[in-house]
Protein backbone atom coordinates (compact mmCIF):
# COMPACT_ATOMS: atom_id res chain seq x y z
CA UNK A 1 0.00 0.00 0.00
CA UNK A 2 1.68 3.55 -1.27
CA UNK A 3 1.91 5.97 0.94
CA UNK A 4 -1.65 7.86 0.86
CA UNK A 5 -0.63 11.78 0.25
CA UNK A 6 -2.90 14.45 1.34
CA UNK A 7 -3.99 16.83 -1.56
CA UNK A 8 -6.97 18.69 -0.60
CA UNK A 9 -6.25 20.57 3.33
CA UNK A 10 -8.55 23.17 4.11
CA UNK A 11 -10.60 23.48 1.20
CA UNK A 12 -7.35 24.19 -0.83
CA UNK A 13 -5.33 22.15 -2.79
CA UNK A 14 -1.54 21.36 -2.63
CA UNK A 15 -0.59 24.69 -4.56
CA UNK A 16 -2.76 26.41 -2.85
CA UNK A 17 -6.04 26.68 -5.82
CA UNK A 18 -9.57 26.28 -4.76
CA UNK A 19 -11.70 23.23 -6.97
CA UNK A 20 -12.62 25.90 -9.33
CA UNK A 21 -9.40 27.43 -10.13
CA UNK A 22 -7.56 27.28 -13.36
CA UNK A 23 -3.23 27.32 -13.19
CA UNK A 24 -2.12 30.46 -14.59
CA UNK A 25 -2.15 30.47 -18.60
CA UNK A 26 0.07 32.40 -20.66
CA UNK A 27 -0.43 33.02 -24.42
CA UNK A 28 1.99 33.99 -26.92
CA UNK A 29 0.27 34.46 -30.49
CA UNK A 30 3.36 34.44 -33.63
CA UNK A 31 6.09 33.05 -32.05
CA UNK A 32 7.75 31.19 -35.44
CA UNK A 33 8.85 32.40 -38.37
CA UNK A 34 9.06 29.89 -40.52
CA UNK A 35 6.18 28.58 -39.88
CA UNK A 36 2.18 29.92 -41.11
CA UNK A 37 0.71 30.17 -37.80
CA UNK A 38 2.44 29.38 -34.58
CA UNK A 39 1.36 30.26 -31.06
CA UNK A 40 3.13 29.65 -27.35
CA UNK A 41 1.07 28.32 -24.37
CA UNK A 42 1.75 28.24 -21.01
CA UNK A 43 -0.54 25.88 -18.77
CA UNK A 44 0.64 25.92 -14.83
CA UNK A 45 4.13 23.67 -15.41
CA UNK A 46 3.28 23.41 -18.86
CA UNK A 47 5.33 24.79 -21.89
CA UNK A 48 3.95 24.20 -25.01
CA UNK A 49 5.00 25.30 -28.87
CA UNK A 50 2.03 24.69 -32.10
CA UNK A 51 3.04 25.21 -35.66
CA UNK A 52 1.10 24.95 -38.53
CA UNK A 53 1.94 24.79 -42.13
CA UNK A 54 -0.52 24.61 -44.93
CA UNK A 55 -2.40 24.51 -46.96
CA UNK A 56 0.11 23.26 -48.88
CA UNK A 57 0.87 19.93 -51.20
CA UNK A 58 0.40 16.64 -49.90
CA UNK A 59 3.29 14.20 -49.96
CA UNK A 60 2.36 11.62 -50.81
CA UNK A 61 -0.01 11.87 -53.33
CA UNK A 62 -2.21 8.83 -52.22
CA UNK A 63 -2.90 10.51 -49.06
CA UNK A 64 -4.78 13.15 -50.66
CA UNK A 65 -8.25 13.41 -50.53
CA UNK A 66 -9.93 15.02 -54.05
CA UNK A 67 -12.67 16.69 -52.11
CA UNK A 68 -10.78 18.13 -49.25
CA UNK A 69 -8.09 19.20 -47.09
CA UNK A 70 -6.47 16.39 -44.80
CA UNK A 71 -5.24 17.68 -41.62
CA UNK A 72 -2.05 15.71 -40.16
CA UNK A 73 -1.63 16.24 -35.83
CA UNK A 74 1.71 15.55 -34.46
CA UNK A 75 1.81 15.84 -31.12
CA UNK A 76 5.88 15.21 -29.28
CA UNK A 77 7.45 15.95 -26.00
CA UNK A 78 10.73 16.68 -26.29
CA UNK A 79 13.64 14.22 -24.43
CA UNK A 80 14.00 17.12 -21.54
CA UNK A 81 10.28 17.98 -20.72
CA UNK A 82 9.73 15.23 -18.17
CA UNK A 83 10.91 14.79 -15.44
CA UNK A 84 13.16 11.26 -16.26
CA UNK A 85 14.60 11.56 -20.20
CA UNK A 86 12.32 10.46 -22.42
CA UNK A 87 13.37 8.60 -25.30
CA UNK A 88 12.70 10.78 -28.00
CA UNK A 89 10.52 9.82 -31.16
CA UNK A 90 7.03 8.38 -31.27
CA UNK A 91 5.16 6.75 -28.86
CA UNK A 92 1.47 4.63 -28.42
CA UNK A 93 0.92 7.72 -26.11
CA UNK A 94 1.60 10.36 -28.53
CA UNK A 95 -0.19 8.74 -31.54
CA UNK A 96 -2.64 8.40 -29.20
CA UNK A 97 -3.20 11.83 -28.50
CA UNK A 98 -2.04 13.13 -32.18
CA UNK A 99 -5.54 11.27 -33.54
CA UNK A 100 -7.56 12.10 -30.54
CA UNK A 101 -6.31 16.16 -30.92
CA UNK A 102 -7.00 15.88 -34.47
CA UNK A 103 -10.38 14.73 -34.23
CA UNK A 104 -10.66 17.60 -31.94
CA UNK A 105 -10.56 20.28 -34.53
CA UNK A 106 -12.29 18.22 -37.50
CA UNK A 107 -15.59 19.80 -36.82
CA UNK A 108 -13.84 23.42 -36.93
CA UNK A 109 -11.49 23.33 -39.87
CA UNK A 110 -13.40 24.62 -42.83
CA UNK A 111 -11.38 21.27 -45.20
CA UNK A 112 -13.73 21.45 -48.07
CA UNK A 113 -12.45 25.09 -49.37
CA UNK A 114 -9.17 23.24 -50.03
CA UNK A 115 -9.18 19.92 -52.24
CA UNK A 116 -5.95 17.47 -52.35
CA UNK A 117 -3.94 19.97 -49.83
CA UNK A 118 -2.58 19.40 -47.02
CA UNK A 119 -2.82 20.44 -43.22
CA UNK A 120 0.13 19.78 -40.94
CA UNK A 121 0.03 20.74 -37.01
CA UNK A 122 3.18 20.32 -35.11
CA UNK A 123 2.71 20.23 -31.14
CA UNK A 124 5.85 20.30 -28.98
CA UNK A 125 5.97 20.03 -25.37
CA UNK A 126 9.01 21.94 -24.08
CA UNK A 127 7.83 21.09 -20.50
CA UNK A 128 5.28 18.74 -19.18
CA UNK A 129 3.32 18.64 -16.14
CA UNK A 130 -0.58 17.34 -15.88
CA UNK A 131 -2.55 18.75 -18.81
CA UNK A 132 -0.47 18.35 -21.58
CA UNK A 133 -2.47 17.43 -24.32
CA UNK A 134 -4.91 20.36 -22.95
CA UNK A 135 -2.64 22.78 -23.92
CA UNK A 136 -1.62 21.29 -27.13
CA UNK A 137 -5.34 21.75 -28.23
CA UNK A 138 -5.57 25.71 -26.95
CA UNK A 139 -2.22 26.50 -28.35
CA UNK A 140 -3.31 24.17 -31.76
CA UNK A 141 -6.28 26.54 -32.02
CA UNK A 142 -4.45 29.49 -31.70
CA UNK A 143 -2.46 28.36 -34.02
CA UNK A 144 -4.70 27.64 -36.64
CA UNK A 145 -5.94 30.75 -36.49
CA UNK A 146 -2.91 32.56 -37.13
CA UNK A 147 -2.54 30.68 -40.26
CA UNK A 148 -5.20 32.12 -40.96
CA UNK A 149 -7.04 29.11 -41.98
CA UNK A 150 -10.45 28.94 -42.35
CA UNK A 151 -12.32 28.23 -38.99
CA UNK A 152 -15.56 27.28 -38.03
CA UNK A 153 -14.53 28.35 -34.21
CA UNK A 154 -11.81 28.47 -31.65
CA UNK A 155 -11.61 24.88 -29.99
CA UNK A 156 -10.95 25.34 -25.95
CA UNK A 157 -9.61 22.16 -23.86
CA UNK A 158 -9.41 21.82 -20.31
CA UNK A 159 -9.13 18.34 -17.82
CA UNK A 160 -10.91 18.14 -14.54
CA UNK A 161 -9.90 15.61 -12.43
CA UNK A 162 -11.03 13.72 -8.97
CA UNK A 163 -9.12 13.88 -5.66
CA UNK A 164 -9.91 13.34 -2.08
CA UNK A 165 -13.42 12.45 -3.13
CA UNK A 166 -14.09 15.88 -5.12
CA UNK A 167 -14.10 17.19 -8.44
CA UNK A 168 -11.55 19.57 -9.39
CA UNK A 169 -10.48 21.52 -12.24
CA UNK A 170 -7.04 21.44 -14.18
CA UNK A 171 -5.30 19.17 -12.68
CA UNK A 172 -1.43 19.40 -11.63
CA UNK A 173 1.02 15.95 -12.08
CA UNK A 174 0.72 15.23 -8.15
CA UNK A 175 -3.35 15.38 -8.12
CA UNK A 176 -3.07 13.12 -11.77
CA UNK A 177 -0.82 10.56 -10.42
CA UNK A 178 -2.13 10.43 -7.16
CA UNK A 179 -5.95 11.43 -7.66
CA UNK A 180 -8.77 8.83 -8.67
CA UNK A 181 -10.11 10.06 -11.92
CA UNK A 182 -8.44 12.41 -14.91
CA UNK A 183 -10.97 13.67 -17.53
CA UNK A 184 -9.71 15.81 -20.26
CA UNK A 185 -12.44 17.84 -22.50
CA UNK A 186 -11.83 20.05 -25.62
CA UNK A 187 -15.37 21.95 -26.91
CA UNK A 188 -16.32 24.90 -28.53
CA UNK A 189 -17.29 26.76 -26.00
CA UNK A 190 -19.59 29.30 -28.15
CA UNK A 191 -22.33 26.47 -28.54
CA UNK A 192 -20.93 24.04 -25.95
CA UNK A 193 -19.93 21.94 -28.84
CA UNK A 194 -17.53 18.77 -27.49
CA UNK A 195 -14.92 17.59 -29.89
CA UNK A 196 -12.91 15.38 -27.71
CA UNK A 197 -13.66 13.70 -24.46
CA UNK A 198 -11.37 10.95 -22.67
CA UNK A 199 -11.81 9.86 -18.87
CA UNK A 200 -9.27 7.56 -17.24
CA UNK A 201 -10.16 6.63 -13.52
CA UNK A 202 -13.23 6.06 -11.26
CA UNK A 203 -16.01 8.41 -11.14
CA UNK A 204 -20.16 8.20 -10.64
CA UNK A 205 -22.29 9.22 -13.36
CA UNK A 206 -23.43 12.34 -10.79
CA UNK A 207 -19.59 13.24 -10.60
CA UNK A 208 -19.18 13.06 -14.15
CA UNK A 209 -22.09 15.40 -14.70
CA UNK A 210 -20.28 17.69 -12.46
CA UNK A 211 -17.13 17.47 -13.90
CA UNK A 212 -18.43 18.34 -17.47
CA UNK A 213 -20.44 21.58 -16.02
CA UNK A 214 -17.21 22.55 -14.16
CA UNK A 215 -14.99 22.12 -17.74
CA UNK A 216 -17.73 24.06 -19.43
CA UNK A 217 -17.34 26.84 -17.03
CA UNK A 218 -13.53 26.49 -17.51
CA UNK A 219 -13.46 26.38 -21.53
CA UNK A 220 -14.99 29.39 -21.59
CA UNK A 221 -12.83 31.38 -19.38
CA UNK A 222 -9.90 29.40 -21.20
CA UNK A 223 -11.81 31.15 -24.82
CA UNK A 224 -11.34 34.40 -23.73
CA UNK A 225 -8.20 34.46 -23.14
CA UNK A 226 -7.60 32.72 -26.60
CA UNK A 227 -9.52 35.31 -27.99
CA UNK A 228 -7.75 37.85 -25.84
CA UNK A 229 -4.36 37.14 -27.39
CA UNK A 230 -5.29 37.05 -30.57
CA UNK A 231 -7.31 40.38 -30.88
CA UNK A 232 -4.74 42.07 -28.78
CA UNK A 233 -1.99 40.36 -31.03
CA UNK A 234 -3.96 41.68 -34.10
CA UNK A 235 -5.59 45.05 -33.59
CA UNK A 236 -1.95 46.00 -33.05
CA UNK A 237 -1.74 45.18 -36.68
CA UNK A 238 -4.43 46.49 -37.93
CA UNK A 239 -3.85 50.05 -35.99
CA UNK A 240 -0.60 50.24 -37.41
CA UNK A 241 -1.65 49.40 -41.26
CA UNK A 242 -4.46 52.18 -40.15
CA UNK A 243 -1.74 54.29 -39.41
CA UNK A 244 0.05 53.37 -42.94
CA UNK A 245 -2.73 54.17 -45.10
CA UNK B 1 -24.28 44.43 -35.47
CA UNK B 2 -21.63 43.62 -32.88
CA UNK B 3 -18.17 44.55 -31.91
CA UNK B 4 -18.04 47.83 -34.22
CA UNK B 5 -14.50 48.24 -34.94
CA UNK B 6 -11.46 46.32 -33.74
CA UNK B 7 -10.61 42.78 -34.57
CA UNK B 8 -12.79 39.52 -34.86
CA UNK B 9 -11.86 36.11 -34.30
CA UNK B 10 -13.21 33.17 -35.72
CA UNK B 11 -17.09 31.94 -34.58
CA UNK B 12 -17.79 35.99 -34.18
CA UNK B 13 -21.34 36.35 -34.74
CA UNK B 14 -21.52 39.02 -37.37
CA UNK B 15 -25.37 39.49 -38.07
CA UNK B 16 -28.13 37.73 -39.85
CA UNK B 17 -28.56 36.40 -43.22
CA UNK B 18 -31.29 38.33 -43.74
CA UNK B 19 -29.12 41.39 -43.24
CA UNK B 20 -26.55 40.81 -45.21
CA UNK B 21 -24.89 38.43 -48.22
CA UNK B 22 -22.10 36.47 -47.76
CA UNK B 23 -18.89 37.86 -48.32
CA UNK B 24 -14.97 36.50 -48.03
CA UNK B 25 -13.98 34.95 -44.65
CA UNK B 26 -17.23 34.72 -43.13
CA UNK B 27 -19.45 31.67 -43.68
CA UNK B 28 -23.25 31.02 -42.75
CA UNK B 29 -25.07 28.34 -40.52
CA UNK B 30 -28.62 28.11 -39.56
CA UNK B 31 -29.12 31.60 -40.58
CA UNK B 32 -26.32 33.32 -38.59
CA UNK B 33 -23.49 34.89 -39.88
CA UNK B 34 -20.06 34.35 -38.35
CA UNK B 35 -16.15 35.58 -38.92
CA UNK B 36 -14.01 32.55 -40.33
CA UNK B 37 -10.78 34.09 -39.93
CA UNK B 38 -8.95 37.12 -38.14
CA UNK B 39 -10.14 40.37 -39.14
CA UNK B 40 -11.99 43.37 -40.07
CA UNK B 41 -15.30 43.61 -40.75
CA UNK B 42 -16.31 45.38 -43.73
CA UNK B 43 -19.74 46.15 -45.21
CA UNK B 44 -19.40 46.17 -49.58
CA UNK B 45 -21.95 48.78 -51.29
CA UNK B 46 -23.81 45.31 -52.23
CA UNK B 47 -24.56 44.81 -48.61
CA UNK B 48 -22.16 41.65 -48.44
CA UNK B 49 -20.57 41.35 -44.79
CA UNK B 50 -16.79 40.45 -45.79
CA UNK B 51 -13.62 39.89 -43.03
CA UNK B 52 -10.98 42.00 -44.22
CA UNK B 53 -7.89 39.51 -43.41
CA UNK B 54 -5.57 40.57 -40.56
CA UNK B 55 -3.38 37.74 -40.84
CA UNK B 56 -1.51 36.41 -43.94
CA UNK B 57 -4.59 33.69 -45.44
CA UNK B 58 -3.79 31.09 -47.33
CA UNK B 59 -2.87 32.96 -51.32
CA UNK B 60 -5.86 31.90 -53.92
CA UNK B 61 -4.60 32.87 -57.75
CA UNK B 62 -6.58 35.74 -58.97
CA UNK B 63 -7.00 37.51 -62.34
CA UNK B 64 -3.60 39.51 -62.72
CA UNK B 65 -1.86 38.01 -60.32
CA UNK B 66 1.95 37.89 -60.86
CA UNK B 67 3.26 34.13 -60.68
CA UNK B 68 6.66 32.31 -60.45
CA UNK B 69 6.65 29.17 -61.36
CA UNK B 70 8.57 26.11 -63.71
CA UNK B 71 8.18 25.03 -67.19
CA UNK B 72 7.55 21.01 -66.35
CA UNK B 73 6.61 20.40 -70.13
CA UNK B 74 6.96 21.63 -73.67
CA UNK B 75 3.89 21.01 -76.26
CA UNK B 76 3.94 22.69 -79.95
CA UNK B 77 1.43 25.21 -78.40
CA UNK B 78 1.42 25.19 -74.91
CA UNK B 79 4.24 24.85 -71.95
CA UNK B 80 2.90 23.26 -68.96
CA UNK B 81 3.95 25.60 -65.50
CA UNK B 82 3.99 24.24 -62.12
CA UNK B 83 3.25 27.37 -60.38
CA UNK B 84 5.50 27.31 -57.00
CA UNK B 85 4.45 30.98 -55.20
CA UNK B 86 2.46 34.20 -56.16
CA UNK B 87 4.53 37.37 -56.17
CA UNK B 88 3.97 39.61 -52.80
CA UNK B 89 2.85 36.23 -51.27
CA UNK B 90 6.43 34.32 -51.49
CA UNK B 91 5.98 32.34 -47.90
CA UNK B 92 3.13 30.68 -48.86
CA UNK B 93 2.06 27.64 -50.80
CA UNK B 94 -0.77 28.19 -53.42
CA UNK B 95 -3.70 26.47 -51.71
CA UNK B 96 -5.22 24.84 -54.69
CA UNK B 97 -4.16 23.14 -58.17
CA UNK B 98 -0.86 24.40 -59.33
CA UNK B 99 -0.78 22.75 -62.83
CA UNK B 100 -0.88 26.07 -65.19
CA UNK B 101 -0.73 26.78 -68.91
CA UNK B 102 1.29 29.35 -70.75
CA UNK B 103 -0.32 28.93 -74.64
CA UNK B 104 1.89 30.02 -77.83
CA UNK B 105 -0.14 32.67 -78.21
CA UNK B 106 0.43 34.28 -75.02
CA UNK B 107 4.14 34.38 -75.22
CA UNK B 108 5.11 37.48 -77.10
CA UNK B 109 3.37 40.18 -78.56
CA UNK B 110 4.14 39.43 -81.94
CA UNK B 111 3.59 36.04 -83.75
CA UNK B 112 5.37 32.67 -82.50
CA UNK B 113 6.58 30.24 -84.43
CA UNK B 114 8.26 27.76 -82.04
CA UNK B 115 7.61 27.44 -78.41
CA UNK B 116 11.37 25.95 -77.20
CA UNK B 117 12.55 29.00 -79.00
CA UNK B 118 10.87 30.87 -76.14
CA UNK B 119 10.91 28.06 -73.25
CA UNK B 120 13.45 25.22 -72.18
CA UNK B 121 12.55 22.32 -69.92
CA UNK B 122 12.70 23.20 -66.31
CA UNK B 123 13.27 26.87 -67.05
CA UNK B 124 11.92 29.36 -63.82
CA UNK B 125 9.71 31.89 -65.45
CA UNK B 126 7.57 34.20 -64.49
CA UNK B 127 3.97 35.08 -65.56
CA UNK B 128 0.60 36.55 -65.55
CA UNK B 129 -2.22 35.06 -64.20
CA UNK B 130 -4.91 35.78 -67.74
CA UNK B 131 -7.71 32.90 -66.39
CA UNK B 132 -8.03 31.68 -62.60
CA UNK B 133 -10.28 29.28 -63.04
CA UNK B 134 -8.00 27.19 -66.09
CA UNK B 135 -5.14 28.85 -65.19
CA UNK B 136 -3.86 30.51 -68.28
CA UNK B 137 -0.80 32.27 -67.96
CA UNK B 138 0.66 34.81 -70.00
CA UNK B 139 4.41 36.25 -70.38
CA UNK B 140 3.55 38.98 -72.96
CA UNK B 141 5.12 42.09 -70.62
CA UNK B 142 8.61 43.29 -70.33
CA UNK B 143 8.90 42.02 -66.99
CA UNK B 144 7.46 38.53 -67.47
CA UNK B 145 9.36 35.18 -69.34
CA UNK B 146 12.05 33.38 -67.73
CA UNK B 147 14.27 34.29 -65.00
CA UNK B 148 16.33 31.15 -64.87
CA UNK B 149 17.17 28.32 -67.47
CA UNK B 150 20.12 25.35 -67.97
CA UNK B 151 21.87 24.78 -70.96
CA UNK B 152 20.31 22.07 -72.78
CA UNK B 153 23.84 20.72 -73.85
CA UNK B 154 25.99 20.51 -70.44
CA UNK B 155 23.10 21.72 -68.03
CA UNK B 156 25.49 24.80 -67.38
CA UNK B 157 23.52 28.19 -65.90
CA UNK B 158 22.90 30.21 -68.83
CA UNK B 159 24.20 34.07 -68.94
CA UNK B 160 22.54 37.03 -70.68
CA UNK B 161 24.37 38.38 -73.56
CA UNK B 162 22.17 40.81 -74.88
CA UNK B 163 19.04 39.53 -76.33
CA UNK B 164 20.25 35.76 -76.16
CA UNK B 165 21.34 33.49 -73.10
CA UNK B 166 25.33 32.27 -73.25
CA UNK B 167 26.08 29.17 -71.49
CA UNK B 168 29.08 29.88 -69.00
CA UNK B 169 30.90 26.50 -69.56
CA UNK B 170 30.35 25.56 -73.11
CA UNK B 171 29.75 28.76 -74.39
CA UNK B 172 26.26 27.36 -76.30
CA UNK B 173 23.85 29.68 -77.38
CA UNK B 174 20.13 29.86 -76.51
CA UNK B 175 17.08 32.03 -77.30
CA UNK B 176 14.76 32.84 -74.96
CA UNK B 177 11.79 34.82 -74.10
CA UNK B 178 13.67 36.73 -71.27
CA UNK B 179 12.16 38.42 -68.02
CA UNK B 180 14.03 41.91 -67.90
CA UNK B 181 14.64 40.45 -64.16
CA UNK B 182 16.48 37.80 -65.91
CA UNK B 183 19.32 36.43 -63.95
CA UNK B 184 18.42 38.87 -60.98
CA UNK B 185 17.65 36.74 -58.35
CA UNK B 186 14.24 39.25 -57.58
CA UNK B 187 10.93 38.75 -57.98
Amino acid sequence: MKEEIELIKDGKRLDGRGFDELRPIKIEVGVLKRADGSCYLELGNNKVIAAVYGPREMHPRHAQDAKMAVVKFRYNMAPFSTDDRKRPGPDRRSVEISKVCREAFDPVIMRELYPKMGIDVYVELLQSDAGTRTAGINAASIALADAGIPMKDLVSSIAVGKIGGEMVLDLNAAEDNNGEADMPIAMIARTNTITALQMDGRMTQEEFGRGLKLAMGACHQIYELQRAALVTRYNQNYESKREEE
Amino acid sequence: MEKGGGVVVPGDFLGTSEEFTLGKGVYGEEGNLYASQIGTINITDKRAIEVLPAVETPPVLKEGDVVIGRIEDLRDNVALVSIACVEGKEKREIAASTQAVIRISNVRKGFVNDLQQEFGYLDVVKAKVLDAKALRLSTEERDLGVLKAMCTKCKGRLKRKGDVLMCEKCKRVEPRKMSEDYGKGVV
